[in-house]
Formats: C-alpha cells, structure tokens, sequence
C-alpha cells in the first residue's frame, strides 16, 4: 500500500489550493427532457405504485421509476446503479430527499423493461437491490441518521431497525392501499440529526442512563470545563476523586438532572453513556410537514420505551405493524395518521393501537409540557 | 484594529485561560478582539490560515483553540 | 471466506428490503479481489473490519465509535467529522474512520459520469462506503485515514470541481426539493435559489462563526417535501397571491371518474367513486369552495394555499400565476427546549436573481442579529423564543402584521418602551402629589 500524493503537498498547505467552489450545478446534471420541459410541466399521474408520469406543456412526458435505495450504500451498489442508468436512462438519475432512487425514461415503451431490469435484481442473501415502489397513500423510504455503523453516540442501531422495519411494512412500500402517505423516520438518539420530530411514526434511539464517569482517566483525557459546559442542563459540576490512595480531578453528575443526550461525551471520551439493557428505542407519532388541509405538527411520544432486540427489534417493528393497521382500518382518505388520532382522540388511539398508557407519555419537560394536558370536561370513555 | 494587533489580543487572552481549558467559541474569540462578529472573523480566518488558530469540531459545534494545545489530540490519538 | 463472523448481521441479509449487509459484504468482496489492481490508499480489508465491528455492536447493544474533533481539511472548520474505533486492534481497518461531507448538487439530478468518478476516488482513498445521502443533504463518504482526507480534498477541487459541504457552527449545506426540474406544483425554481445561496455564502458554510448550525431550505410549495419547516432555521416555501387556475373540463373529468384522484395515490383499494364534496370541498380547510351548477368556484381570497385541492385534482387545478414564496424562521428538532416549527416571518417575497431582497433583507440582517445575540450553541429559533419576536423585526425592520400570529396574545403584560409612550418615564413627584397626599 504505496502513499500516492494527489498532487497535495503537506509543508504548503495554501500552494495551489482551490476553496470555496460550492457543489456541481444543478443543471450539468439535468437529463435532456427535464432540461427542456423545468418549468413547464402540467400535471402528473402515479402509473401504478413507483411509476409516475409527468406531462409537459410541449406535451413532452417523463416516466420516473422509483426505486429503494438503502442510505448506507457502497460504491459496488451505485456502480450497479449507474449501470442501470445507462442501459435504460442516458446515464441519468436522481436521488429523492428520503433514499429513493429515480430513474427517468422519456417514453412509456421503456418503462417495463426498467422495471423488469430492476426487480430482477437480488443480492446474494436474497434480498431485493432495486424495489420499485414508494409513492402515493402507502409508505415510502425510512429516513434514518448513522447508528452503530459510524456515530459515538447511538442509543440504537439505524440501518439495521430500518431494515427490520422495512421487511415488515413492504407491502405497503410497493401499494397504495393507506389512507394517505405515511412517513416513517429514524434517529438514533435525542439530538436527532435526522429530524425526525414531525414524522407518521418516528423510531427515536434512547438512553436511559448516567454516563459512566472513568475518573482514573478523565482529567488526562479531558478539558473538565469544556465538559461540563457541554452538559445542556447544567447537571455536570467538578469534583475531586480518590482513585487508589491519589487525588484526582475529576466531575460529578447530577443524575436526576441528566437527559442522556451524549454532549458530554463528545467533549469527553471519558464519559461514554452507552448500556445494553438502558438503551432503546422510543416510538412516536402522529407528525408531519406538510401543509395540507391541517398544519404540520409535531409527532408525539406514544411509546416511552422499546428494548434494542438485535438483530430485527421484533418489539418496535410489531408496534410500528400494529400502529400502521389501526390507521389503515380507521382513517378517513386523504387523513394523515396524526390528523386521525387528533379526530378519534388520543385516548381512542392507544386502545385501537393496543397500546399501555404510561405516565411517562405525559409530558413533564418545561414550560410547553401544561399545554399538552387535557384543559376541557370532553373527553371519550 | 490592524490583523497583528487582533491576534495579539486572541494569543494573549487564550494563553492565559489555557490552564482551564483550550477551546473556545468564535463569540468568546469576537469579544477578545472587541468587534462585531463579521469584523472579527476576518481576522480568525486569518488566524487560521497562519497556523496561529485551529478548529475543534464536534460535529454540531465548532471551536476554536490555539495550534497544538490541550488535551483533545492525545485523546484523538492525531498528536 | 470473510474475515470475521458475523451471525447477527447475517439474519439482517434475508427479506424484501434492499440489505445493507449484503451490500457491505458484496464491498469486502470486491475489495478482496481488487480485480482493477487498484492501490488502495486505506486498508483494503476496512469493509470487513467495518461488518466485524458493527457486529460486534449487534452484540454488546452498544457503539464502538469514537468522537474526534480535530481532523479536518485546513482552512475549513467544517466538512469533516473524526471517527476512532475503540477497539483499534482487533480492528485496524477502522481505526481510524473519519466521514466527508460531498456537497450534493441542487435537486440531487446525476449524471452516471460523475457518479463513476465520485465512485473511483473513494474507492481508492476511502472505504467505499457512502450515504446517499446524508440527513442535511450532502453525498456522504463514510470512513478514511487521517492523511487521506487532505488527499480526497485536492483530488474533489482540483479534479472534480467538487467541494466539501458544511458541519459544526456552520451554514450546513443547504438543500432543496425537486421543483421546477420535475414538479407542476412549484413556485419558485428551488435549485436556482438553492445553488445560488450555497455559493454566495461559501464562507459561512466552510469557516465557523456562528453561535451553532444554521440551515436553509428550500421547498417548492406548501406540500413541503423537504420538510424545511421542520428543520430549517430559514425555511424558503413556494407559495403564490392569486388566483388557481381551474379548467373546468378536467373538474368534471374528475366528477365523471375519467381521471383518478389525487394522481392515482389512492389506488390500493376501493374508496368509492369519487365525490367532489366529500374529497375537496368538505375538506378544504376554508370552506372556500363551492359548485355552482357544473362549475367548481374558489373564493381565492379566502383560500389559504394548503394545497388539498391541487393534489386531489392536479389536471383541474393549478398554482396561480404571481408565485414568488413565504420566509419562515427557527424551526429546529428538540434538542433542547423542543421541538420548534418555523415561524412565518415573510409571508411573500418574489423570488427572482439575484435575490438581492433575500439577501440583503431577510439573511443577513438575521444573521448579524443571531451572531451578535445568540448564545454558544443557541438556534435562531431559541433566541426568537428568548428575546421575542419583535426582537425579530426590530432586527430586519419588518412591518408586523397578522399574518405572523396564530393569535394575538392572551396576556396585556406588554412591555411598552419609553418612546412609545407620550411623555416618557420620568415624571414630576411633586407634580404628582399637588394633588395626591402621601
């Protein structure tokens, strides 16, 4: 393994270095029929789940295939994908916001061979590389943060739920059968990086404990001050140790303060706050962002805890199954999961989604917390 | 304020609050100087730029520290 | 034969859904075999490394990752995030780990040539393992070296015209929905305005000053499909002042079930023939629509573009003409004190290059109001909420207006200024007691 230098010479950093030059525009990337129609498009239409068409005011039509993509992606895949796109696309695609991948041909007649091409394609353990599906009143793509694969501070896995989940709900991945979309979303812990607070249904990673203070090590490894001023409620303080007969530096953590987040973590690495029984999965529901007909709202906290079942998280992707049936059954069209349980009442939705009401679900966090509570005499037995 | 005076400013006022900490936000770099965030940053970035300054980053927030000071590089194991 | 066991991961490779193991397995795989004799600038067994770690988290419950702060690309404060794995021994290939922010073009449109040429950088000076894409948006390259980043970096600029995308107290790399590219419902052309902020403000997506992170995106309607107003701290929403354009004739095509509802979404099951009251009107949150004999009319005025309507009857009904969009500040996910929306601080602004208006009126006097105000890890949205919306306008020298309220306030405890009071504050007590006794 030769070091090849690309041309970067380490001594003088600033010597021929380009800065600032932004992203590649937008329009070097556009396929020949999008380039002639942006603007002018009409109308469009959902084939069936996964095909869409898009009519121009030229009467140009593009036909977009969209297919699964997992967020976590090798190159071996997107060279799979590229070749797809250039046997069916002119070497043209697009990735949606939630991990989809599109394909778009410029006539109907190349459809069904894209389609074909794509389903045919399985990967050695027998999963498909390419569904088609995701569009319309059914579920699409799960969009998810990193997880065990590559964040310090994971309360839960991300890729490996987010299959699990996906297994479970892939009917309704390639069907149109729901009442209207519904969105699932996956962050790995509170600080959401994914945001993932106004989705149908959230898959929150959770910590429940302390971190673990490595008092032995933690003034050699860690600035205290910048550790305790990473703590956002103030629940980490300095204090002195005896650690084998030697005084030490070192912190205390106010535990009933502590909210799990991992900042002080990332400042100090002598503060790790993983646990295999402490940490797990919330589950929410009920957001969303769009505009229609009501405004985007918040997903709420409907289950406080899950335990982190690997390798598949039976117990959240049964609640997620459960969840999504209820609505299927109950919801009006055109009504989003949050809209419906807003209609039958939250009391009726724990009892539709077979669901135990603790009090953890009520919330006790700050000043918004009292306007979550029931402030009327209506109510449902 | 000329670019050498800031910086004297910047080195004087982190050196003394090493023995506490090495990093610091752009805003307690901004009030060391004495101007307005956008002024100041001229002279971090240049700060940067002349090796006098580095980033810490935590991903969500960035820091700033003097070149090659505090704990973070032992701990990161990039000493 | 792979390089270490991996009994749990392997259940993750059967079902439907695309498995990211067997994807990750086919990447040792091919790393293994480096059928292209090429001279890996990283370890060549990193993706089995990456596979025996990960399932060694499936194990224990717990992440093997470690945070590391310094490494970067020199000059930029963002762009780079430090991996470490905590069990280097057992697995060198990750010991070092570290994760580059790719800026992602506008609209996420590719051709496969600079996908392929994405694809041969990384797979010789990095692991091969991506996002596409990551949370905020850019393309993400998932594990290399620590002397490889600078080498990426060059190879990205010099090579691809390619740059780094942002992270930490940064502008993050802004991100826009489809749009014009590919959507009739769009009112504004979301990647133009896109492209042109993410270049305009390339300095304060690169070199931190801001108290924290800062976003922008851009949706091309109120459909929200990037979900701006859930995380942005400036959400851009299309939107449009007159009137929708109705074509009676595709109405009654919809009426006479010739065209399926809501673009064919609905078609998994049987929801009866379509019915005009109950599916638009009925649900229009206004109530400002209405037959009249054979012909669909809208009240525009009172229409608050909630997008209903269109959706359910694309070919009958478009966005009107005078588009341009509304600005909404501070959305943020909870971390801390809640979760907040954005709150609507433009209700319209055209949208036309080079957006001087945008720029000069609503970003950077909100910058400059957050930058000096805000504190170390303080949102906008959180600094709204401290010092008060008409902090806000102060700041940009709005008007207020109704539109910025879901309701006025319910407390009179108004804290009037001196000026806005006639006379001021200071008053004569003996004045006062001519004619008032102690």
């Amino acid at each position: 393994m030769a070091f090849i230098s690309s041309g970067y010479n380490p001594d003088k950093p600033m010597t021929d270095r380009i800065t600032d030059i932004g992203p590649r525009k937008y329009d070097e990337f556009y396929p020949p029929v999008i380039a002639n129609n942006k603007g002018k498009w009409l109308y469009h239409e959902i084939l069936k789940p996964g095909v869409l068409v898009h009519v121009s005011e030229s009467g140009d039509e593009v036909y977009t295939v969209r297919a699964a993509g997992c967020r976590l992606m090798s190159i071996t895949h997107i060279r799979e994908i590229c070749e797809i796109a250039d046997k069916h696309c002119d070497g043209y695609l697009r990735f949606t916001t939630r991990n989809n991948i599109e394909f778009m041909v410029d006539s109907k007649d190349k459809v069904d061979p894209l389609i074909q091409d794509l389903e045919s394609r399985k990967f050695d353990g027998g999963s498909f590389k390419f569904p088609v599906g995701g569009t319309g009143a059914g579920v699409t793509n799960i969009i998810h943060t990193q997880g065990w694969i590559h964040c310090h501070t994971p309360a839960t896995d991300a890729s490996g739920p987010v299959k699990a989940t996906m297994d479970v709900l892939f009917d309704d991945f390639k069907d149109h059968r729901l009442p209207a979309q519904l969105r699932v979303s996956l962050a790995c812990c509170l600080n959401m990086c994914g945001a993932v607070h106004c989705s149908d249904i959230a898959i929150l990673g959770y910590h429940r404990k302390p971190p673990i203070l490595d008092h032995e090590y933690l003034d050699k490894m860690c600035e205290i001050p910048l550790a305790i001023a990473a703590c956002p409620t103030a629940a980490i303080k300095p204090s002195k140790v005896e650690v084998d007969g030697k005084k030490l530096n070192s912190v205390a953590v106010k535990n009933e303060r502590c909210m799990f987040c991992g900042n002080c973590y990332t400042m100090c690495p002598s503060m790790p706050l993983a646990d295999d029984v402490g940490d797990g999965i919330v589950i929410m529901a009920g957001g969303k962002v769009s505009n229609r007909i009501s405004a985007p709202k918040f997903s709420k906290v409907v289950v406080a805890f899950l335990p982190n079942e690997a390798p598949r998280w039976p117990s959240t992707t049964a609640t997620i199954k459960r969840i999504v049936e209820a609505y299927s059954a109950g919801a009006n069209k055109y009504e989003r999961l949050g809209d419906w349980a807003e209609r039958i009442g939250w009391e009726r939705f724990f009892e539709k989604c077979e669901i135990d009401f603790t009090h953890h679900l009520i919330d006790d966090f700050r000043d918004p917390a009292y306007f979550t509570w029931r402030q009327t005499s209506q109510f449902k037995f | 304020m000329d670019y050498e005076e800031a910086k004297d400013l910047v080195v004087a006022g982190l050196t003394k609050k090493l023995k506490n900490k090495s990093k610091f936000y752009f805003n307690d770099l901004a009030k060391l100087i004495g101007e307005k965030p956008r002024a100041a940053k001229k002279y971090v970035n240049q700060m940067v730029v002349e090796g006098v300054l580095e980033y810490w980053s935590s991903g969500s927030t960035s820091m700033y520290g003097l070149c090659g000071t505090g704990k973070q590089a032992g701990a990161e194991h990039e000493e | 034969m792979a390089k270490h066991e991996t009994p749990m991961l392997d259940q993750l490779e059967t079902g439907p859904w695309p498995s990211f193991v067997s994807d990750l397995k086919q990447e040792a795989a091919s790393r293994a075999k480096n059928e292209n004799n090429i001279e890996y600038q990283i370890p060549q067994d990193v993706v089995e490394d990456l596979i025996g770690i990960m399932e060694l988290s499936y194990e224990h419950g717990r992440t093997h990752w470690k945070h590391g702060g310094i490494v970067g690309v020199f000059g930029y404060g963002g762009g780079v995030i430090g991996r470490y794995c905590d069990q280097p021994e057992k697995f060198p290939g990750v010991a070092h780990f570290h994760t580059m922010r790719v800026s992602q073009p506008a609209g996420k449109f590719y051709t496969t040539k600079y996908l392929e040429s994405i694809c041969e950088l990384w797979e010789r000076r990095g692991s091969g393992v991506t996002n596409m894409h990551g949370s905020t948006g850019d393309i993400i390259f998932l594990g290399t070296t620590t002397p490889q980043l600078e080498e990426v970096f060059y190879e990205l600029t010099h090579n691809l015209n390619q740059d780094l995308g942002g992270s930490g107290s940064n502008l993050r790399t802004p991100s826009d929905c489809i749009g014009q590219a590919r959507c009739e419902y769009a009112c504004f052309d979301t990647q133009a305005l896109c492209h042109d902020l993410t270049n305009e403000y390339q300095d304060e997506l690169h070199r931190p000053a801001f108290p924290y992170k800062f976003k922008f995106k851009f949706d091309g309607c109120p459909n929200c499909c990037v979900a701006s107003i859930a995380r942005a701290d400036l959400s851009f929403i299309g939107t449009w002042r007159d009137d929708i354009r109705i074509d009676q004739e595709a109405v009654q095509a919809y009426i006479g079930g010739e065209i399926m509802p809501n673009a064919n979404a609905h078609s998994g099951r049987d929801w009866g023939a379509f019915d005009i009251e109950k599916e638009v009107i009925g649900l229009c949150p206004t109530n400002c629509m209405w037959m009249d004999g054979k012909e669909l009319k809208i009240d525009n005025r009172e229409c608050t573009r909630c997008m209903h309507c269109i959706n359910v009857m694309p070919r009958a009904l478009r966005i009107g003409n005078d588009r341009g969009c509304s600005i909404l500040a501070g959305a943020k996910a909870p971390i801390l004190d809640g979760a907040q929306m954005g709150s609507l601080i433009v209700p319209f602004i055209k949208v036309e290059e080079p957006y001087d208006e945008i720029k000069e009126k609503v970003i950077e006097p909100i910058w400059d109001w957050w930058m000096e105000e805000g504190k170390n890890r303080e949102r906008l949205g959180e600094l709204m909420k401290r010092q008060g919306f008409q902090r806000l306008l102060e700041a940009t020298g709005f008007d207020p207006d109704p539109r910025m309220v879901q309701e006025p306030r319910t407390n009179p405890y108004i804290f009037w200024k001196e000026d806005e009071v006639p006379g001021g504050f200071e008053r004569d007590i003996n004045e006062f007691r001519k004619y008032h006794q102690r």
